[in-house]
């Protein structure tokens, strides 16, 4: 057995030491397993061996490349040609070995990787990174059916696709969370937020891909289609032909003509339709990829997805506790349909009921639904209540259920946690509740997301963003598309919890 | 001429012209032999031992014999090994160089005893 092994092994010295002394290496393992019987002196032979192995194994070889070295200076020294030739000789054994070892670990290593979170980013995530700030203030916008569906439906369902949701901001494709990737709303948009758009004002790059053909005639186009589209959508059909007018004028004036880029000139446009009206809902925009001429209809296993993540993530309701002092705080990562969320929801705000002050933690929260919005809001009153939403026309639904029975929460002190990726849905929240004087806002500026016009695609890359929902808004400030929800306290988003449970107790120890 | 890799002489290859210093040895033989020299604490390995073998050979340190049968060991036969002059002088100098070392121990202090 042991010579066997060792004879096995032997084949791993090189071919010249085995030649010459293998046979005789072999017969002293003999001779020593013979002599030296029992576990302890074999046990120590094979100690031997190994220690031997390891020590005059690099030495066999390094031995063999000096002497090579030797012979070349050799030749030198004769005054002849300094040329080497190396005896032709297969792989030893050894290299195999080592190879095969080699090769098994890469393969082991490799499905490893695959195996264990290593996530598939796309090439094209790679060449052109997400503009994080251009990104969140555009690309949010509905999709629309493209204009030859929408003139044959019944103006309404363009309102009531309006009214279903709000968007989760687009933070969410820009960040590797998974699980926020999946609690994008099943509709449509999620498509285009993740193929469609990566709108850009002012995107170098693209030059080389869509601009290279982008001429006058490109941007004559742009802006017609740009004007029929304001005077056919927009709110005020006095304004929308002033500013389609000025956009034409702009055009024939060759005041666009600078612009040479798809980014660029719709920024320019941008800029030429609130000249004529400060709108922060109207823009137009630019899309490096093309557009979808109809985004793809959610699946049965999309939303059959959709609903199992949020099960998971319990609603996104991720924490809800009293702190000390008989401080609430719940930590809502979204506001989740309601259809899908009203007991998660009615929970959480009934474990919540008995605090003296509550803290909503929206510092994670990059949107959802209005109608979570309204159904969290409604605990907060004890009289209805009028929610500000630019994006959905006023109607009935606009004021919150309030009061709720059994709510002990109507005259509560309330703070809101906000960061710079608070969005969407949670500025709904952040900015009604502030101008309501009902909650404290501690924290950073929210994002600014400017999700509140329709879509309306004009060619493959451009397409132009507009305000369609008449919704009124009662306060002297504008909402907060593109600027953000301002906070009450200005403190780092790290801060703003411990700042916030500090306020609440000072105030609870005066009252 | 000993090859220049033998200088100083690894303690392997001296043990190994020790070893055949008194009589002609095969493989297993030259390690016994070191063995005993050593109160078993140098036992060579087969690949140690022969790589050895084989560079005293290169050098001439050493040369193989007509190999014959160990009435001890079997019927098999085995190449023996002889110590040659070089060799023998070699192995002189590398005890006489161990004899100064030891000489110059012994003026320090850090070595005691009555030999050399």
């Amino acid at each position: 057995m042991s010579e066997k092994l060792y004879a096995w092994l032997l084949r791993l010295y090189p071919s010249r030491f085995r030649e010459a002394y293998g046979e005789e290496a072999l017969q002293l393992v003999r001779d020593r397993c013979r002599d030296e019987q029992g576990f302890l002196p074999r046990l120590r032979l094979w100690l031997d061996l190994l220690g031997d192995l390891a020590v005059s194994l690099p030495r066999a070889y390094f031995d063999f490349r000096r002497e090579l070295t030797s012979y070349a200076a050799h030749l030198r020294s004769e005054g002849g040609p300094p040329l080497l030739v190396l005896e032709e000789q297969s792989l030893g054994p050894g290299a195999w070995f080592f190879g095969g070892v080699l090769a098994l670990a890469t393969v082991i290593s490799f499905s490893f990787l695959l195996n264990h979170g290593v996530k598939h980013v796309p090439l094209s995530a790679l060449i052109r990174p997400a503009r994080a700030s251009a990104y969140h203030r555009s690309s949010s916008f509905r999709p629309r059916p493209p204009e030859p569906a929408s003139d044959s439906q019944p103006p309404a369902s363009a309102a009531t696709s309006a009214e279903q949701r709000e968007i989760v901001a687009p933070e969410n494709k820009t960040t590797n969370d998974a699980q926020a990737n999946v609690l994008r709303p099943p509709d449509g948009s999620h498509a285009f937020g993740q193929q469609g758009a990566q709108p850009r004002r002012a995107a170098n790059a693209l030059s080389v891909l869509a601009g290279a053909e982008f001429n006058r005639a490109e941007r004559q186009r742009v802006v017609d289609q740009a004007a029929a589209n304001l005077k056919k959508h927009y709110i005020d059909p006095v304004v929308a032909q002033k500013i389609a007018a000025a956009l034409v004028a702009h055009e024939k004036n060759g005041d666009d003509d600078a612009a040479t880029d798809g980014g660029a000139f719709a920024d320019l446009l941008t800029r030429q339709m609130r000249e004529v009206q400060p709108d922060t809902h109207l823009e137009v925009l630019f899309s490096e990829a093309p557009l979808p001429r109809r985004p793809p209809a959610p699946t049965a296993e999309f939303h059959a997805r959709y609903r199992k993540a949020l099960e998971q993530a319990n609603c996104t309701f991720e924490t809800v506790k009293v702190l000390p002092h008989n401080i609430g705080y719940l930590k809502l990562n979204s506001f989740p349909d309601p259809s899908l969320c009203r007991q998660t929801a009615t929970r959480a705000m009934a474990a919540l009921n008995n605090a003296d002050a509550i803290v909503f933690d929206l510092r994670d929260n990059r949107g959802g639904y209005p109608g979570m919005v309204m159904l969290i809001a409604a605990y907060l009153f004890d009289h209805p209540e009028y929610m500000y939403n630019p994006r959905q026309d006023t109607t009935a639904d606009s004021w919150t259920h309030s009061p709720v029975p059994g709510s002990r929460l109507a005259d509560k002190p309330v703070y809101l946690l906000t960061s710079a990726r608070t969005f969407s849905a949670a500025e709904h929240f952040s900015y009604d509740l502030k101008m309501l004087k009902r909650a404290t806002l501690v924290g950073e500026t929210t994002g600014g997301a400017s999700d509140v016009g329709v879509f309306h695609r004009i060619d493959d890359h451009f397409g132009i963003g507009i305000r369609e929902a008449r919704a009124i808004n009662p306060y002297a400030e504008p909402d907060w598309a593109g600027i953000g929800v301002k906070p009450d306290v200005n403190v780092k988003a790290g801060d703003a919890l411990g700042t916030a449970v500090n306020l609440a107790e000072t105030k609870l120890v005066k009252k | 001429m000993p090859k220049r890799k033998l200088v100083p002489l690894p303690l392997a290859a001296f043990q190994i012209l020790l070893a055949l210093a008194g009589e002609d040895l095969h493989g297993y033989g030259i390690m016994r032999h070191v063995a005993e020299q050593t109160d078993g604490r140098m036992r060579l390995g087969p690949g140690t031992l022969y790589s050895s073998i084989q560079t005293l050979v290169d050098a001439k340190l050493i040369e193989e014999t007509e190999p014959r049968e160990d009435a001890r060991l079997g019927h098999e036969r085995r190449r023996y090994y002889r110590l040659t002059s070089t060799g023998r002088k070699l192995a002189r100098l590398e005890a006489e160089r161990l004899r100064d070392l030891l000489r110059v121990a012994r003026t320090r202090k850090i070595l005691r005893g009555e030999y050399v």
